[in-house]
């Protein structure tokens, strides 16, 4: 019979994993931004370190019909660029195939 | 939500002339229809018991007068009731935002005051608002204006609506001993709250009336928001924090200039500040806790702090960070500049 109070439980054992999947509070925020004309881009920050961005941006390219890469940022991480206006196709997308939760998607923009 | 969302009313400043033309319409109409109380009982054949939520919804349109909206609604979208929501969508203009107050006195008088102040990622909505213009018919028009008189008679009329169903109800309580349903005795208890204290903020929807941000262009490549300084007063912001937060939410660079309008790089339409308004508000003007727009901004070891005056309660609110901009001019443009 074991003495529960004895058994060594780490406390900082969450700490150490390091915080959960993003920089900050795991939202993954999405924006847009103006080019020339009326040409937009989509930038989609903080996803999980855990998937491969590069598979992301393949398979979101060929749903969106749009091009996209992947770009390295010393601060924030792997960003998500896509071309045009996906804010909305982005946020289903995500969703659906469960890479994020509704209430993790954090939209900027007008 | 829907009171998460500002009214920017176009008339602000017509309002009162509106109104009275309106209600010559309404005496006219009133005279036809023999009372405000004969133009409601119509009503109630159509609507059912919707009309004792269109009666909350229309005390809280006369009472409170903030209301998170932009639509440009003229004087007649603003004043009509709420009421007939299920006939009025198709011309309402924002029938979603109705729709949503409707759910939203349903979930009060149902019992729960639901918190709905879920954030609607849902884009769909401006498409929707869109597509919403019908030309109005006879019909329609009448019984909105005869709930607008109906407001207009009786200032707190909590509702006449609802007194009006209720008190159907009562008579047939009157005349029998049956148990009560939950539904009419919340109805009554609600009634008589708000007969006591017609000033009560709880259970009333708080609106926010906004004037609209006045966008225009700048050749082709630049916005205006002329008014960027009196919206800042009128929210009782810093315009620092308010431009810190456009220019970051819009992804762009722009500046106040000596007219003190702020110049913003980029095309934007009105539609499009004013989403992002909305959000400012939701997000730093309205508190948290009450969503009572009375509130302070203060900033305490390097985080801004959200101080309700109304409520008292005092919660942290989000930095404003502008996060990952990906490079849209010239790259060439830009290497020959730091170069």
């Amino acid at each position: 019979m074991s003495i529960q109070n004895l058994n060594t439980f780490d406390p900082f054992a969450d700490a150490s994993k390091g915080a959960d999947d993003d920089v900050q509070d795991g939202l993954v925020h999405i924006r847009i931004q103006q080019r020339n004309g009326r040409k937009t881009l989509t930038t989609v920050q903080g996803l999980s370190k855990e998937y491969d961005l590069k598979k992301i941006v393949r398979a979101c390219k060929k749903e969106f019909a749009c091009n996209g890469t992947v770009i390295e940022h010393p601060e924030y991480g792997e960003v998500l660029q896509l071309q045009g206006d996906q804010r909305e196709n982005i946020c289903q997308w995500l969703t659906k195939a469960g890479l994020a939760k509704p209430d993790q998607l954090k939209v900027h923009g007008f | 939500m829907a009171e998460d969302e500002a009214i920017f009313d176009q008339s602000l400043k017509k309002k009162k002339k509106k109104k009275k033309t309106t209600f010559d319409i309404d005496a006219a109409l009133n005279a036809d229809g023999g009372g405000g109380g004969g133009g409601g009982g119509e009503n109630e054949a159509d609507l059912g018991e919707n009309n004792s939520q269109a009666g909350a919804d229309d005390l809280d349109d006369s009472a409170a007068d903030i209301d998170l909206d932009f639509t440009k609604a003229k004087k007649k979208k603003k004043k009509k009731p709420f009421a007939a929501s299920d006939d009025l969508d198709g011309f309402d203009g924002k029938p979603e935002a109705d729709d949503r107050q409707d759910g939203v006195h349903r979930g009060d008088q149902d019992g729960g005051q639901e918190d709905n102040f879920d954030l609607e990622l849902d884009f769909s909505l401006s498409k929707k608002k869109k597509k919403t213009k019908k030309p109005k018919n006879l019909d329609e028009l009448i019984a909105e204006t005869e709930e607008k008189e109906e407001d207009q008679e009786n200032g707190c009329a909590l509702v006449e609506s609802i007194s009006e169903t209720v008190g159907e109800n009562r008579a047939l309580w009157a005349h029998s001993d049956r148990d009560y349903t939950y539904d009419e005795l919340l109805d009554r208890a609600f009634e008589i709250m708000r007969d006591k204290n017609p000033d009560m903020a709880a259970g009333k929807k708080q609106k926010f009336v906004m004037r609209p941000p006045q966008v225009v262009k700048i050749g082709a490549k630049k916005t205006s928001f002329a008014n960027f300084t009196e919206i800042c007063k009128m929210l009782h912001r810093q315009p620092k924090h308010l431009l810190d937060f456009l220019l970051a939410e819009l992804g762009t660079s722009g500046s106040v200039d000596g007219n003190n309008q702020l110049i913003i790089k980029g095309r934007f339409q009105q539609k499009q500040i004013e989403n992002v308004l909305r959000r400012y508000i939701k997000e730093y003007v309205t508190c948290h806790t009450c969503r009572s727009p009375d509130t302070i901004l203060q900033k305490d070891t390097r985080l801004f702090f959200l101080q309700c005056e109304t409520c008292g309660s005092r919660c942290s609110v989000a930095s404003i960070k502008s996060g990952f901009q990906a490079v849209t001019s010239k790259r060439a443009a830009i290497r020959a500049k730091t170069a």
